[in-house]
């Protein structure tokens, strides 16, 4: 499972943000928002996507520098929602 | 009174030198602490060469130094040519060599990445020198912290800021002391700013906006908090930030607003030290706007009006009553010592009610663009009312009319610009940058009406034949030559393009039919 969380946020994030910011290559632990790949108009289409993706709902107070940082991060919080959603 | 920028300075320095006079990623300097660093700077780029007029790249992202690095340029005598931080290496060189930059404020990491060839010093606010005329920030230190006597004049160049351009190249768009000056004048007469104000700068530097966060703050005595690029991308951090720097007057593009609006969980924040909430740019959604007004009963809202090249030239105050029964919010009326003219096609006034183009004169209208006298005769024209005075009237390109309590209303462009979030695009612009790709025959980018951002971006291409490009591929490329909020967030790849029966790209189709 978490794999898969992995690469599809991983693949999004190449296919729908990174281009538009001029970047190739993203790693896992690389700052997103630094680097521009995630930005204002990006943080919503990136959640947007989640929630539809994964049947989870992010709330406004989890759309934070710690979870949508990095790819790790967001992947953390993807698996939370999807175990509380499970629970 | 001021006739130059800095001299708003010398006034809240000597009057309040322990107040904050900027606070920026938890940094902060007093009126005392700017005033001396600012000088210490000015003195430095002299040292090195920078006389009256020339042009300093300020290229690193928003810091206490910003404002350092604004006000020491113009103690030079110099202009300053604010850079956006993320925008790309190659827009960024074009308009390092358009107006000649000659020095930087920047970082070591930046610095490698742009390296103009006029360049004679630049001066980094972090990072090690690696070379001669690399200098680090500590060298400040060795200078006077006294300024150097102004040499200027009110008509001198204050700074130069870059926006879309319809053929592919920014523009850069002339500002004088006295341009800046007759609209800081103006704010501070209409919004009464004093020394007890906290400003938010929440726009861009290298965006007009923050030129009224700025000065309006220095000239008043107060502090300006500015928001940091990365603060932008999280509503609620943003929302914490007017919370905790207990900010009293918020200017944005209404997106930024409609984004606190939606995910900032506004109604449980205490926000009653925002006296006055100013929005420009694009035209802010009525529905927004009224849940926004409810939100802050204590605030005065304003609809500030005025493309670059003006300032701010009209603005309307919120009616608190009258948003219900509004459908569209007027632009309002024109500033102190400006006059707007609603004109037909042929130059003459239209009447009441009926929609003519926006022109502007008076002393907040840009003397031209940098290097292109072309595109200067184009969007200053004579004044057909003023026969025996050279003067010239800016053509806003803005479709307008009068409504019947004598406010403008904006209805829309008479050319391919269109607005997000606040950005001026030049169609032709993304157009240019998709042209620029090897594989692509034909290229369009329509626009489409967005409630929270003002307009999407989608583009349609053809390929020549046996060419397999992505549309991710075309995206990363465009993402090469023009800024992130100019890249289309769609790219439709088709065999042709729709055309009309004059042969020309059949946008209106195009914009209908959709795509992904």
């Amino acid at each position: 499972m978490d794999r898969d969380v992995r690469s599809v946020v991983r693949a999004f994030i190449a296919t729908r943000l990174a281009p538009s910011a001029g970047r190739a290559e993203i790693a896992d632990d690389e700052d997103l928002i630094d680097t521009g790949v995630v930005n204002s108009l990006g943080i919503f289409q990136l959640v947007a996507f989640l929630e539809e993706r994964f049947q989870i709902a992010i709330g406004d107070e989890e759309i934070t520098p710690e979870n949508f940082g990095t790819i790790d991060g967001i992947e953390r919080l993807v698996a939370s929602r999807i175990a509380a959603r499970a629970a | 009174m001021a006739y130059l920028l800095q001299q708003l300075l010398d006034v809240s320095a000597d009057r309040h030198p322990d107040k904050p006079a900027v606070r920026a990623r938890e940094r902060s300097l007093t009126y005392a602490e700017l005033h001396a660093r600012s000088s210490q700077l000015a003195h430095l780029l002299r040292a090195q060469g920078v006389a009256r007029g020339d042009r300093v790249g300020l290229f690193f992202p928003k810091a206490v130094e910003s404002v350092v690095a604004m006000l020491g340029v113009l103690k030079a005598g110099a202009v300053y040519v604010p850079l956006d931080p993320h925008a790309p290496t190659r827009r960024l060189g074009a308009i390092a060599e358009n107006c000649g930059i000659s020095a930087l404020v920047t970082t070591a990491e930046r610095l490698r990445t742009l390296e103009p060839r006029a360049l004679r010093c630049a001066v980094l606010v972090s990072g090690e020198p690696r070379a001669a005329h690399e200098i680090a920030w500590s060298a400040l230190d060795a200078f006077p912290t006294s300024a150097p006597p102004d040499s200027g004049v009110e008509t001198d160049l204050a700074y130069i800021l870059y926006t879309s351009g319809s053929t592919g190249q920014p523009k850069g768009v002339m500002l004088t002391h006295r341009n800046a000056l007759t609209f800081v004048d103006w704010c501070a007469a209409t919004f009464v700013i004093t020394a007890d104000d906290r400003l938010s700068n929440h726009a861009p530097l290298h965006f007009d906006l923050s030129v009224f966060d700025i000065y309006n703050a220095l000239g008043a005595g107060a502090t300006v908090s500015l928001v940091h690029e990365e603060l932008t991308v999280f509503p609620r951090r943003v929302a914490d930030f007017i919370e905790q720097h207990g900010i009293t007057v918020w200017y944005s593009v209404p997106s930024a607003l409609v984004y606190l609006l939606l995910h900032a969980d506004l109604a449980a924040r205490d926000l009653d030290r925002l006296r006055l909430v100013l929005f420009a740019g694009e035209v802010f959604p009525m529905k927004y706007l009224q849940q926004l007004a409810d939100l802050l009963p204590r605030a005065e809202l304003y609809n500030l009006y005025g493309p670059t090249e003006t300032n701010v030239c009209t603005y309307h105050h919120v009616d608190r009553w009258r948003l219900a029964g509004q459908d569209r919010l007027p632009i309002g009326r024109a500033c102190a010592n400006t006059e707007v003219l609603v004109l037909d096609a042929d130059g003459r006034r239209v009447a009441p009610g009926e929609v003519g183009e926006l022109y502007v004169r008076g002393p907040s209208v840009t003397p031209g663009y940098w290097g292109d006298a072309e595109k200067t005769r184009r969007a200053l024209v004579p004044n057909p009312f003023q026969p025996h005075l050279d003067e010239r009237l800016y053509r806003t390109g803005d479709l307008v009319t009068l409504d019947e309590h004598g406010e403008l209303v904006f209805l829309g462009r008479r050319d391919n610009q269109v607005k997000s979030r606040g950005y001026r695009i030049e169609l032709g612009d993304i157009e240019a940058a998709l042209y620029a790709h090897p594989a692509v025959v034909e290229a369009a980018v329509v626009a489409t009406r967005d409630e929270d951002l003002g307009s999407r971006l989608r583009a349609f291409v053809a390929l020549k034949p046996g060419e397999d490009v992505t549309p991710a591929s075309l995206q990363a490329h465009c993402a090469g030559l023009v800024p992130r909020y100019m890249v289309p967030e769609t790219i439709n790849v088709r065999d042709s393009l729709p055309k009309t029966s004059t042969g020309k790209t059949d946008r209106a189709r195009l914009t209908a039919e959709g795509g992904v």
